[in-house]
């Protein structure tokens, strides 16, 4: 019996392959572009506009003819902090194939700060960690003459999580009864700074 | 067609209206400090203090041992006492209860303890019956308020406010910093274990009890151990961290040095010299002819060095430097003859001969390093260790290689910095 269904499961993989390969199976989308935003409000009420650089690739397979699922990854600079988001992913196309097209998209996940140093003295500690990112995009693509790659231009609003963290460290002497509260081990105090980034992005790049 | 840009267009303006929207920046900061508590001391001395069924350790202060058995601190909360008759086995009898408690001492079967202001005297003839025997009152003054007959503790909290700014952290106010807090009351209780371990601040010798807070050196005479008679305070400067006696000498410890005080006249010590050192934290022991001091870094101490210095002590007026070794973090130590046993922190526990003080690195015998440790107490059974472990207890029969026994797991383990 089991191997009558694992039969059963490796024809229908292989014809569900099959299928998929009389188009196409795999889809990349490579872009690269800008965040703008605007930063948080100071003391008398103002507030700057931030314009960041961006970048981002998308893999994934299609489940369709008109929808792609997969993982994405990039870089994102605000300032000088790099975080670098990671993804699962989702495009679907309006209109017919070969012609101009409109296009959705929707990233969900996590940013990570690992590009960004620890910085340790004698006295304190300090350290970014990213948090969740979700991005629900819209777009436009122009296929190429030969239809093996488009030009995208994405519209796509961007919310992600940066927390920077400052810790006075316990010197060397203080002992210090364990699981007081919210502070790490090996710290007298904490600082913590919140970000929560919503940007307005525009990329352009390929899809193939 | 028109529908799919009509679609695209109403999308195209959410996106942008959620683009409007700012950063959010949220700021906190998290710190431990420690919240005044006003106590009456009429409404503490009310209070009947009666014996408890045995409690697990939660947090183990100083240790002190009293013939087969060992009484462990719980910093402000009580004393616990444990039947050590088999070191491997040590066994929880039971606990009493002295709020504001921090160090003890036992005197021919008395034992005292402090409870705020007062010190108070238990009968530990009959474990089965301890009794409270005696107050002396309005002692221990460094928490006293005398107008308002008040004691201010502090309650160690966890505060986390809005710090709306990077630059914008809140001030003290009327809270007390960690440091401060942690100095003037729990680390004080807790980094020292007992009478015979090298950081007490309670310590008996020729009748007398001597007590030192961080300032003063408190003399009692206990001739007639029942009934101590508290006889004078002696100002020694701030600082003021441990005392070890020894041959009618208190060695007092202070961040800043090691005094010698002359106790040849129990009832009125007097200072003989100052040994000064950078600022360290620093736990003493003795024997004839040197003193043994471990000077580390730490809160309290940010100047300090981490190293083991030897102090000829034979003329007491002008005790010299013989010698110092580094060290890694050096918290207490204990001698027992010629070997000395050292605390290193998160570092483990090493032992050495010192029989010759000026080769001490190259005789170091055992270097323990998953035993992390703070103090230890070289006991007639057994050498005690105090760590983030618990309460460990070794044979050291053989100074070069120690064999654990026992150790009593704490419900809230010390973190060692």
């Amino acid at each position: 019996m089991k191997l009558r269904i694992f039969c059963l499961i490796i024809c229908f993989f292989f014809s569900w392959v099959s299928s998929l390969a009389q188009e196409k199976i795999y889809f990349t989308q490579n872009e690269i572009g800008l965040l703008f935003g605007k930063g948080e409000e100071q003391w008398d009420g103002s507030s700057e506009r931030r314009v960041d650089f961006t970048l981002q690739t998308f893999h994934g397979a299609w489940i369709g003819k008109k929808q792609v699922i997969g993982f994405s990854a990039g870089l994102d600079q605000y300032d000088d902090i790099s975080l670098i988001p990671l993804a699962m992913g989702w495009r679907g196309f309006l209109g017919k194939s070969g012609r101009p097209q409109f296009f959705g998209g929707l990233d969900l996940g996590a940013s990570t700060a690992l590009l960004e140093k620890k910085v340790r003295t004698e006295w304190q500690e300090s350290w970014y960690e990213g948090g969740a990112m979700v991005s629900p995009s819209l777009g436009v693509r122009f296929p190429s003459k030969q239809g093996q790659s488009s030009l995208s231009f994405t519209l796509a609003y961007k919310r992600q999580e940066l927390t920077y963290f400052e810790g006075a460290l316990n010197g060397g002497g203080i002992i210090f009864p364990n699981n007081i509260g919210d502070i790490p081990d090996g710290f007298n105090s904490i600082f913590r700074r919140e970000t929560i980034f919503h940007s307005l992005v525009f990329r352009a790049g390929l899809m193939f | 067609m028109k529908r799919q840009i009509n679609y695209f267009l109403s999308l195209c303006a959410l996106v942008l209206i959620l683009a409007s929207c700012q950063d959010e920046v949220t700021s906190t900061y998290t710190y431990r400090t420690m919240l005044p508590v006003y106590l009456e001391m009429s409404d503490v001395r009310a209070r009947i203090i009666a014996p408890e069924p045995p409690q697990a350790l939660e947090n183990p202060g100083k240790i002190y041992i009293y013939g087969d058995y060992l009484l462990v601190n719980e910093p402000t909360k009580g004393i616990h006492i444990l039947d050590n008759t088999n070191p491997a086995n040590p066994i929880n009898l039971n606990f009493i209860p002295i709020e504001g408690n921090i160090d003890l001492a036992v005197n021919d079967e008395m034992l005292y303890a402090d409870n705020y202001a007062d010190l108070l005297v238990f009968d530990l003839s009959n474990l089965g019956n301890i009794r409270l025997v005696k107050r002396v009152e309005d002692v221990f003054l460094s928490q006293y308020v005398h107008e308002t007959g008040q004691i201010i503790t502090f309650k160690d909290t966890v505060i986390t406010t809005d710090a709306p700014y990077f630059t914008g952290r809140p001030e003290w106010g009327w809270l007390v910093s960690s440091d401060m807090g942690f100095r003037a009351n729990f680390s004080a209780a807790s980094q020292s274990y007992g009478t015979g371990g090298s950081l007490a601040r309670f310590t008996l010798m020729s009748g007398h009890l001597y007590a030192v807070d961080e300032y003063t050196l408190r003399v009692f005479d206990v001739e007639d151990p029942k009934d101590p008679q508290f006889i004078k305070p002696i100002d020694l400067g701030w600082g003021i961290e441990t005392i070890f006696p020894f041959q009618e000498k208190l060695f007092i410890g202070s961040n800043r040095g090691m005094h010698i005080y002359d106790a040849s006249t129990p009832s009125s010590p007097t200072r003989m010299s100052v040994f000064e050192h950078v600022m360290a934290c620093d736990p003493v022991v003795v024997n004839e002819e040197h003193a043994f001091v471990t000077l580390r870094t730490g809160n309290t101490c940010w100047n300090g060095v981490n190293e083991l210095q030897v102090v000829d002590i034979t003329n007491p007026y002008n005790p010299t430097l013989k010698k110092a070794y580094p060290m890694q973090n050096p918290h207490g130590l204990g001698l027992a003859g010629d070997y000395l046993y050292l605390a290193e922190g998160n570092h483990g526990l090493k032992s050495f001969d010192v029989s010759d003080v000026m080769n001490i690195d190259q005789n170091q015998l055992e270097f323990l390093r998953d035993m992390k440790s703070v103090d230890l107490i070289p006991g007639p059974k057994s050498l005690i260790v105090i760590g983030p472990d618990g309460v460990c207890q070794f044979d050291y029969s053989q100074p070069n290689r120690l064999r654990k026994l026992s150790c009593i797991q704490v419900s809230n383990p010390i973190v060692i910095n």
